[in-house]
């Protein structure tokens, strides 16, 4: 079996006293680049620092990729304590898949987990070129005209929001919808895509506020998921963000907020359920007022469907 | 910090392979969990689950490339419908040339002989005429790839006499019968340093890589759970007096109660879950519905003057066996030839994010898909696009060829291309001897288990502590077949 090597780098501070570890121990967890031009078996080093005046003891470095991607060991335990000052590389096997077209974004993460304490380090490495913006990534039709239904599909079973019902809201293609403190422009024409089923889809986005709306509704009671932000300094954040059902669910679930409320709504056979309100809500999530969006990456939850997107 | 320079300027590479010593790894926490279980219910361990010590010089094949042959010599062993039938796609492989044809009944290797010459092709070397011929061509300085397609009850001892006469040798399913055998041919693969591998074309279905393509995305999430079988309504050809030479297959049905080929559907779900590339089968165990279906058959449909009239058939119509995996994975594999039902491999694999489903009528491509997060409101979706996405580049790049050189759709076609580049090219084989032994070991295994009442049974680590290593496989990096002169 191929060795796989764990390297101490020593370091100046051999000298330093030990003590035992405690929990607030400064401890970074940094992870090698991956080869990513797949299908190949890559090797990966993962270098725990003891940055603390403390020993790290009972250290068990784990290691893991994008889900379903295998690593090989998954954990790797350090006999001897790291002294302060010094370094731990293991080493892993992971298998990396065929590198796919497009825009993608790998995180890898590794835990060292240790005598009192546990620390996760990140990688994550871009790949391609992202969708140019939200409307490119629009793959369904929430609106269509119920003189011609059978264009929407917002739920998957053929039915859809009505273009005159939201009209009667001056909800129309390319008419500005306020929520939240940020404007959206509603999308259009009608019967063509005009939203995008969250699937992990990243597209760019530039600008700079408090926060990041989204404009959307929820097909299912479990429309919600993790929106991340990516900034122009090569950090990011995220937030859950999620959408109750269209129609049925508390207005407030997931946090959300009330913006559009229609009567009724096209099916297949026509314009029906005018005794239901079908509606669209706004979400947001906190951003760094400092820092420029360059890309956001939508949730991967197919009941979640966006409409917009703004800054506020 | 950066990990690279601090490990090679601080360190010696002496001192660096000591101190590997102080880290040990762990595959993950299931892997133990499943070993103890594995451990504790196995009701009944055969002698030979245990690894046998390896021979002085004895050294393992994985990862082991071909020698790079500029030209394939290929010689085949038994021209029967399966033999015959694969004759045309190996001689249509660029850097192929069949070199030598053997059978028991030596008309059939001169037909063979004659038929590539209509072909263009040099005329082989015939052998044929007695039970022992085919030893006349393992031996024979001209073959560097013996292909076997003889009866089941052949392929070890032809297999190995191959092996032993240095040659690397691709098998007919299954490589072998019994347990024992499996492990000789390991061996003995293992001394010669020539490979054996099953001849296995579903491996290559343009569905079944596809699938492993997506499983290796992460598409399906963590797998969990894969099915596979051959389901072939086979009656009308094993009561057949002409199809199957003999009624080898029928007789078999007779004397065994086995999964005797299940390898179809089960060796692509293998590959999807990694086995012997990071995780490996535990345990099987087996049930078997009462053998029905060749009885009622023959009852309806053959003679009473036919010999088989004179078979008690044993083998149960549907012999199920479930195999557990070291990482907590479950396996159907079915096989069933004698029951009334439509053809299916059953190709199912699922896992935290969806599920594939094969053998459906939905789409161009028999499959449908049900992925998150593309997916939901409980109701299939075509697997067409995902297809064309994930598509093998083998199929991109020898589809068309494939379609016209080849049965089973393409598949055997792109599997003897495989097969000839890697020799060729010198490459590592995407199956080899250890995947060979445990996608069959359900063979023997499934008859033990049926004995004891269905108890598991544990399954041999063939690549004897090496099945945890990530290894490429078949979702290869795309290669050029060399270029002949």
């Amino acid at each position: 079996m191929k060795k796989l090597a764990v390297v101490v780098a020593l370091t100046a501070a051999l000298l330093v006293p030990q003590v035992p570890a405690a929990a607030a121990e400064p401890v970074e967890v940094t992870i090698s680049e991956v080869d990513l031009a797949g299908p190949v078996i890559a090797s990966v080093d993962v270098t725990v620092t003891n940055k603390s005046a403390a020993r790290l003891s009972k250290l068990a470095v784990t290691f893991a990729g994008p889900v379903g991607w295998t690593v090989y060991p998954e954990t790797r335990t350090v006999k001897d304590a790291v002294k302060p000052g010094e370094s731990v590389t293991v080493a892993f096997q992971i298998r990396v898949p065929e590198q796919r077209p497009g825009f993608t974004i790998r995180t890898f993460t590794a835990t060292a987990a240790y005598s009192g304490g546990e620390v996760v380090g990140t990688r994550t490495q871009k790949s391609g070129t992202p969708l140019p913006n939200l409307a490119a990534a629009f793959n369904n039709v929430a609106v269509s005209n119920e003189s011609d239904p059978t264009k929407g599909n917002f739920d998957n079973s053929g039915n859809s929001f009505s273009a005159q019902r939201l009209a009667e809201k001056d909800v129309t293609p390319g008419s500005t919808v306020t929520a939240l403190g940020a404007t959206f422009t509603w999308p259009g024409p009608v019967g063509t895509k005009d939203n995008a089923v969250a699937a992990g889809q990243t597209f760019a986005y530039s600008g700079k506020g408090a926060k990041l709306a989204l404009l959307g509704s929820g097909a299912g009671y479990a429309a919600a998921g993790l929106v991340k932000v990516w900034y122009s300094d090569g950090t990011s954040t995220s937030g859950s963000i999620g959408f109750p059902n269209w129609s049925f669910q508390d207005a407030g679930a997931h946090g959300a907020t009330l913006v559009i409320s229609t009567t009724g709504r096209n099916t297949p056979a026509g314009y029906a359920n005018a005794e239901y309100q079908y509606r669209v809500f706004a979400n947001s999530i906190p951003l760094d007022p400092a820092k420029t969006v360059e890309l956001i990456t939508l949730p991967a939850n197919g009941g979640l469907h966006v409409f917009g997107v703004a800054i506020a | 910090m950066n990990p690279t320079s601090s490990r090679r300027t601080v360190l010696g590479a002496g001192l660096a392979g000591v101190l590997g010593a102080a880290a040990t790894g762990t595959a993950s926490a299931t892997t133990a969990a499943a070993t103890t279980a594995a451990s504790t219910t196995a009701a009944t361990t055969d002698q030979t689950a245990a690894a046998p010590a390896r021979r002085s010089g004895q050294r393992s094949m994985v990862d082991v490339p071909f020698t790079a042959h500029e030209t394939v010599r290929i010689g085949v062993i038994g021209l029967g419908n399966r033999g015959a039938g694969m004759l045309g796609g190996w001689a249509a492989v660029p850097g192929a040339v069949v070199t030598a044809v053997c059978d028991i009944r030596a008309d059939r290797a001169k037909a063979a002989a004659d038929r590539l010459v209509r072909l263009g092709k040099p005329r082989p070397t015939e052998y044929g005429g007695s039970a022992s011929s085919y030893q006349e061509l393992v031996r024979s300085s001209d073959v560097d790839l013996v292909y076997i397609a003889t009866p089941w009850e052949f392929h070890h001892e032809q297999g190995k006499a191959a092996l032993l006469g240095g040659k690397h040798v691709g098998v007919e399913l299954p490589i072998a019968t019994e347990l024992k055998q499996l492990w000789d041919l390991v061996d003995t693969s293992e001394r010669t340093r020539k490979h054996l591998w099953l001849m296995e074309n579903c491996s290559y279905g343009r569905n079944e890589l596809a699938m492993l393509k997506m499983a290796h995305e992460g598409l399906f999430g963590e797998i969990t759970n894969g099915h596979g079988g051959y389901l072939h309504d086979l009656r009308a050809l094993l009561f057949s007096d002409t199809y199957y030479t003999d009624a080898w297959r029928r007789k078999w049905h007779a004397r065994s109660i086995a999964s005797f080929y299940p390898m179809h559907g089960l060796a692509p779900i293998a590959a999807a879950m990694d086995i012997n590339r990071g995780d490996r089968f535990m345990t099987l165990r087996a049930t078997a519905t009462e053998p029905r279906g060749l009885a009622d058959y023959r009852e309806r449909n053959i003679p009473k003057t036919h010999p088989s009239w004179n078979e008690k058939y044993i083998n149960g119509d549907l012999v199920t066996c479930l195999i557990g995996t070291a990482k907590g994975r479950i396996l159907r594999a079915e096989h069933d030839v004698s029951s009334p039902r439509p053809y299916s491999r059953i190709n199912s694999l699922a896992g935290s994010r969806g599920i594939f489903e094969d053998y459906v009528p939905v789409g161009t491509t028999g499959g449908r898909v049900y992925l998150e997060p593309d997916h939901g409101g409980h109701s299939w979706r075509d697997f067409a696009p995902y297809r064309k996405e994930y598509d093998h580049w083998l199929w991109k790049k020898i589809g068309d060829d494939a379609a016209n050189n080849g049965g089973h759709g393409g598949m055997d076609y792109v599997l003897q291309w495989r097969i000839v580049q890697q020799m060729r090219a010198g490459l590592v084989p995407d199956i080899d001897v250890y995947d060979s032994a445990a996608w069959c070991a359900p063979v023997p295994l499934s008859v033990q288990s049926l004995k004891n009442d269905g108890r598991p049974v544990d399954v041999p680590d063939f690549t004897r502590g090496r099945w945890a290593e990530l290894r490429l496989g078949l979702d290869s990096r795309e290669t050029d077949m060399p270029p002949t002169s």
